[in-house]
């Protein structure tokens, strides 16, 4: 039993499955411990998750992006999209990957891009994510930065990964997926709690 | 016709058998339910259509057998007809209480003589008290007259007892309760017993055996819910259908929770299969 067991259905949209209550094509997610809770509201319908999983696994996870890039993406996708959720679970993965509380904090829009990302690429990245979140559109200034160096894979994953991103930030912040504790401790520790 | 499909059935890897839960409310309230069901329970109805359309697609895919549970069934005004329909297709076991086979109802049944329909009734204790004490008032005595009814009807019955496996039934009682269903027209071979599985309503009231997917025969069951491993699968607890025994959600196309219970079946290991003789 999770630290998610002891939520009620009545205290959220959805219940959450437990390992005790996992489906039987859930089951292997439930193996390793505690999958967290987009898993466990995906295990509700397990033939989305066995699709789903393993689909949102080859778009976040490790990649021909480099972890930082991908960080970038992720969480300013997820402030912009004003998800609690991912804000809060993304803030701890990007300081893992060695983003600065600066570039962290202007992320999360505390503090102005330009003064904590001096690079153009890292800016140009953003600027696409602002973009995506907004009305989809893009215009022709944002996308010719965003290809300046970059070649045409890397501008499709980018695409890909701020889109899938903004999937799961409706997702979460619907369902009003709890944050883990022990990521709560992390960010109080950090002078970074909601 | 999906080969895998039948081929897992025709190799005897897949039950043949898929069980279609009809609804969940019952007209009793047994003790040892697993669906929790009662007059007052949601009714979770498989429409009419619905059901006869799996019955088609059960076939299409090369299942061989259909069974309709609940609740009770013949609460519903549609089930005899949903029954004959579905008969056309495969032969098809029908679980019930056989508490409302009286009046008009048992007018409508009288046309599932000579066709390919079982009727299991439920008959746990030769004697009506110890009966009783899990099913209800009378029920003894009302069931007795109906598969007596029944069978002079020409309908096929079975009798399907479930046991307390900690409750000590003496070889005399056993012994005369084969002898009653036989008195009654009841073959031996139509006689199943099986031990209460605790889950619903019998692991809220503390009873029956504890049974997992490694214990239960991988019959393909759908429910107004989804589809799952077993019909001892969804079971009710606080209100909310048991999910530990669910394949999927996705039931039309049948062939999709079929397809992913042949994947859970060959994925497996050798030996991992039912051995608590529950069916």
């Amino acid at each position: 039993m999770g630290w998610m067991s002891g939520i009620s259905v009545g205290d959220r949209p959805v219940t959450l499955i437990t390992a005790a209550e996992a489906p039987l094509l859930a089951r292997p997610y439930f193996a390793d411990g505690d999958p967290g809770p987009i898993i466990a509201a995906l295990a509700q319908v397990p033939e989305m998750l066995e699709v789903v999983a393993p689909f949102l696994g080859v778009v976040l996870g490790p990649s021909a992006l480099d972890l930082r890039t991908k960080e970038v993406v992720i969480l300013r996708t997820s402030a912009r999209a004003s998800c609690r959720y991912c804000v809060e679970a993304h803030t701890v993965v990007a300081l893992d990957s060695g983003l600065s509380d600066d570039e962290v904090r202007a992320l999360r829009g505390e503090l102005g891009v330009e003064d904590a990302f001096p690079a153009e690429a890292d800016r140009a990245v953003i600027a696409w994510c602002d973009a995506l979140v907004g009305t989809g559109s893009v215009d022709a200034a944002c996308r010719d930065r965003l290809r300046q160096g970059r070649p045409d894979h890397v501008v499709v994953e980018l695409t890909l990964l701020a889109t899938t991103t903004l999937l799961l930030n409706r997702f979460c912040t619907a369902l009003e997926l709890p944050t883990a504790p022990d990521v709560l401790a992390r960010l109080a520790a950090a002078g970074m709690a909601s | 016709m999906s080969t895998a499909i039948a081929e897992a059935v025709a190799d005897g890897r897949l039950p043949g058998r898929v069980w279609l839960y009809a609804n969940y409310h019952c007209n009793l309230v047994c003790t040892y339910c697993l669906t929790d069901s009662s007059p007052k329970s949601p009714r979770r109805d498989l429409a009419a259509d619905r059901m006869v359309d799996l019955a088609v697609q059960a076939r299409a895919l090369g299942f061989t057998d259909l069974g309709v549970t609940g609740g009770e069934p013949f609460l519903r005004p549609d089930m005899v007809d949903v029954l004959l329909a579905m008969a056309e297709q495969l032969p098809t076991v029908v679980l019930s209480n056989a508490t409302l086979f009286h009046g008009d109802r048992l007018t409508r049944v009288e046309t599932l003589a000579g066709q390919p329909v079982t009727i299991q009734v439920s008959l746990d204790y030769a004697d009506a008290e110890d009966n009783d004490a899990q099913r209800g008032d009378d029920n003894h005595a009302t069931v007795v007259a109906a598969i007596s009814r029944l069978v002079e009807r020409g309908i096929r019955v079975r009798v399907g007892t479930t046991l307390d496996p900690d409750a000590e039934v003496s070889d005399d009682e056993q012994a005369r309760l084969c002898a009653l269903h036989r008195s009654l027209g009841v073959a031996d071979e139509d006689h199943v017993v099986r031990p209460i599985v605790r889950r619903g309503r019998a692991d809220v009231a503390d009873v029956g055996v504890r049974a997992t997917v490694a214990d239960l025969p991988p019959e393909l069951t759908v429910t107004a819910d989804g589809a799952w491993w077993s019909p001892f699968g969804p079971t009710i607890r606080d209100g909310v259908p048991e999910t530990d025994m669910l394949i999927t959600r996705t039931t039309d196309p049948l062939v999709t929770p079929a397809t992913a219970l042949l994947r859970l079946i060959d994925g497996r290991p050798p030996g991992d299969d039912a051995h608590l003789g529950i069916r």
